[in-house]
């Protein structure tokens, strides 16, 4: 099973995406920031991230850049309410494999978790 | 303050509420102030940033905060749903925002959203901004959601 690093700064959504997740995915570690995302993922090495935008201290964008150039293809779904369409382009530049906004249908998250898992284990969209 | 961005709020909630949380808000009474001070209990004060700048206030009373935490995470006992009412109404200020801003920065523009911050009855000390605001009720079956937007536009 793929695990998987929940990073929001609202505790509501962390605990809302571990039970759309957690059927399928293990979710091994929370964070409640992007200072808080990089510690953890250094910890635990996950398969994925879903990472949110808005957050204080170090915001998502900011979290995002630093992981694509700290780690080694990190597989990042952004979840976030700030789905501005330049954003969305800069986020998906800098490497993150899809944008989900919310308000969002558990199934577009899932959907862009099995693309990630594809990925993961090496099969073909 | 321009009126067509109090109605951008105006369908960024409504959407939001139906979507998240299957509550129908309809629009009531909108007054002008010069702050956007709230004039219900728990309230959520956003800033944003950009060519767009100014202060958002959302509010509603302890039931609908209840309720809207109720709605998110419908299998929690009341207990645990106390502790939780705050992120729960955060985070729908957040997603009203982050919708209205969707349509704001348009194509070309980014707006900064900065989190939300929560307070509730008598611990209210925010400096809010003295800024020609739009204060909007909306009206549903579980309670009122009270919008104060408080903009300016860069020319």
């Amino acid at each position: 099973m793929l695990k998987g690093l929940i990073v929001d700064d609202a505790a509501i959504m962390r605990m809302r995406l571990r039970e759309i997740l957690e059927p399928q995915y293990t979710i091994v570690a929370e964070a409640e920031d992007g200072d808080q995302a990089l510690q953890r993922y250094r910890e635990v090495h996950p398969d994925f991230v879903t990472l949110d935008i808005s957050m204080p201290r170090m915001d998502g964008m900011t979290a995002l850049a630093r992981l694509v150039t700290e780690f080694d293809n990190p597989r990042i779904v952004i979840v976030s309410a700030v789905g501005q369409q330049k954003l969305v382009l800069e986020a998906i530049k800098l490497g993150a494999c899809d944008f989900v906004v919310k308000p969002f249908d558990p199934e577009r998250v899932l959907k862009a978790l099995e693309r990630v898992a594809r990925r993961v284990t090496g099969c073909s969209d | 303050m321009k009126a067509e961005h109090a109605n951008i709020f105006v369908r960024s909630a409504v959407h939001v509420f139906k979507k998240e949380l299957g509550i129908k808000l309809t629009r009531d009474s909108l007054v002008r102030k010069d702050k956007p001070v709230p004039g219900l209990p728990v309230c959520i004060v956003l800033g944003i940033t950009g060519n767009i700048r100014g202060q958002v206030v959302y509010a509603v009373d302890q039931s609908f905060a209840m309720e809207i935490a109720h709605q998110m995470v419908p299998n929690k006992l009341p207990l645990e749903l106390k502790k939780l009412v705050n992120s729960a109404v955060g985070e729908i200020g957040n997603m009203i925002t982050g919708q209205a801003t969707i349509a704001l920065a348009g194509k070309e523009q980014t707006l900064q959203i900065t989190p939300p911050a929560v307070f509730t009855g008598r611990e209210i000390q925010v400096d809010f901004l003295h800024m020609p605001t739009i204060s909007m009720r909306m009206l549903s079956h579980a309670g009122v959601l009270e919008i104060n937007i408080a903009l300016t536009e860069e020319e």
